[in-house]
């Protein structure tokens, strides 16, 4: 019997080497493997490692166009796979699947509202370094340590602003800066309007912008992923 | 990875293509009957009589094509996430057709009308062609006020494709009594 054709968004079973790693703090920590030949996928998207009977899923911070495939990790202390590619000497072999997803930027007349927690930054890094302009980004941390990718980001963003939720006297030395939580920031601060949110890292933060956009910015988009 | 967002819990549900909708919306309603219709097939497929395994694996392709139909009708016509998915063409209705011919070449014909049941295989399988009815008339009525775009274009690929499939499980309930020796049971009004 046909079946429908899921070739455009079949994932499949690649081999990788790692080819180097670069610690951004004390527990985050960017790798870069090589990237397989056939192997195409959709800024937002992310790849999947299956150790033993598990399944751990990483977004990819690179874009189409690069050569080799980009991770950004935080290590979980005790973690059952995010310290193994913590500690993996380099050169070691891995296999994914991929790419999955559907955490993909979709261009739409309304404005774009990146909102991440954590090491939820990944997948709009490699939006935005695929050409995405013009968005807002809330990139909700613990301490300013933890922008990663601050540069970067604002020179892309339309507006970047970091929350910080545990270092109220960092806040006001940084551009932008906002004491507290981005579900706070987006309560307070963010004018009611309509747009296309994309939330991404921590299923807290999703449940609490998701609601909140029932609330003050109602006909807006919703997109989600969550990371734990 | 966490299966609950909470985003649910004061009645919206997020649209594969992002739009919060009340979940007594149409859209949810469609997608919530091919839900239920592919969890009867899980229960027809748990109940197959022994030594149908091409059966049990042809119902499964099925349920994965549901999962794209479900994805159909969670998107809002016209919306870019569109794209993403694989299209519902004439040729998986053909493909339905094509297996509803091969079990009824080893069927009597039929001339009464049916009382859904028999061996608990066919009996789910009259449950899943039940709700896929409700599913296509569901589909049916979200394409009523929907203009000629390519989400609507689908959308009619989903309605030929549930009204063949409760037409396959029609005739799928009587192959599942039929190998397990169970007569049909005609209508006595
Ligand atoms: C769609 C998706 C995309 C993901 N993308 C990324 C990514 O790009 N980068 C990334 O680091 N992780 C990402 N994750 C999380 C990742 O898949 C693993 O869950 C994570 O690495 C922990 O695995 P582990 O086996 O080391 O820990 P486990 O033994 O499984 O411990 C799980 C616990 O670790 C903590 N945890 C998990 N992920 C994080 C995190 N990112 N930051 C802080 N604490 C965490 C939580 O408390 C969680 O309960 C993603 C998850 C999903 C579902």
């Amino acid at each position: 019997m046909k079946t429908f054709n899921t070739d455009r968004i079949a994932a499949k079973s690649y081999s990788t080497t790692l080819l180097a790693r670069r610690w951004l703090t004390e527990k985050v920590f960017e790798i870069e493997l090589t990237r397989p030949s056939s192997f195409q996928f959709t800024p937002g998207q992310r790849i999947r490692f299956s150790p033993e009977t598990r399944q751990r899923d990483y977004s990819l911070l690179t874009t189409p166009s690069d050569s080799t495939l980009g991770l950004c990790l935080f290590n979980v202390e005790k973690g059952q796979f995010s310290p193994v590619l913590a500690a993996a000497e380099i050169g070691t072999k891995f296999s994914f699947t991929g790419p999955h997803g559907y955490f993909t930027y979709r261009p739409s007349a309304r404005p774009a509202v990146f909102v991440a927690t954590g090491t939820g930054i990944a997948p709009f890094l490699s939006i935005s370094r695929s050409g995405v302009t013009e968005f807002t980004l809330l990139h909700g941390v613990g301490t300013a340590s933890d922008l990663h990718y601050q540069d970067f980001l604002r020179s892309t963003a339309r507006l970047y602003v970091p929350c910080l939720s545990a270092s109220p006297d960092q806040a006001g030395t940084i551009e932008n800066g906002f004491d507290g939580r981005v579900t706070h920031y987006l309560k307070e601060y963010f004018p009611p309007d309509t747009y296309d949110f994309y939330l991404c890292g921590r299923q807290e933060m999703i449940r609490d912008v998701t609601l909140l956009v029932d609330e003050r910015f109602p006909g807006s988009l919703v997109y989600a992923e969550t990371f734990f | 990875m966490k299966i609950y967002t909470g985003g649910g819990d004061r009645g919206k549900t997020s649209l594969f293509s992002g739009e919060r909708v009340n979940k007594s919306d149409l859209r949810v309603e469609a997608y919530g009957d091919v839900d239920e219709l592919n969890s009867a097939l899980g229960a027809l497929v748990a109940f197959l009589p022994s030594g149908e395994a091409a059966l049990a694996e042809e119902l499964q392709r099925i349920q994965s094509d549901l999962l794209h139909v479900g994805a159909w009708l969670a998107v809002t016509p016209g919306s870019p996430a569109s794209s993403e998915l694989p299209s519902i063409t004439e040729e998986h209705a053909q493909g339905l057709e094509t297996a509803i011919d091969k079990m009824e070449q080893e069927l009597p014909t039929l001339k009464d009308f049916l009382l859904p049941g028999g061996h608990v295989s066919a009996a789910w399988a009259h449950v899943a062609r039940a709700v896929c009815r409700r599913a296509e008339r569901h589909v049916v009525r979200l394409l009523a006020g929907n203009d000629e775009d390519e989400t609507s274009l689908q959308l009619r690929g989903v309605v030929t494709y549930l009204n063949r499939l409760s037409d396959y499980l029609f005739v799928l309930a009587r192959y599942c009594n039929k190998v397990q020796g169970q007569p049909d049971t005609i209508w006595r009004k």
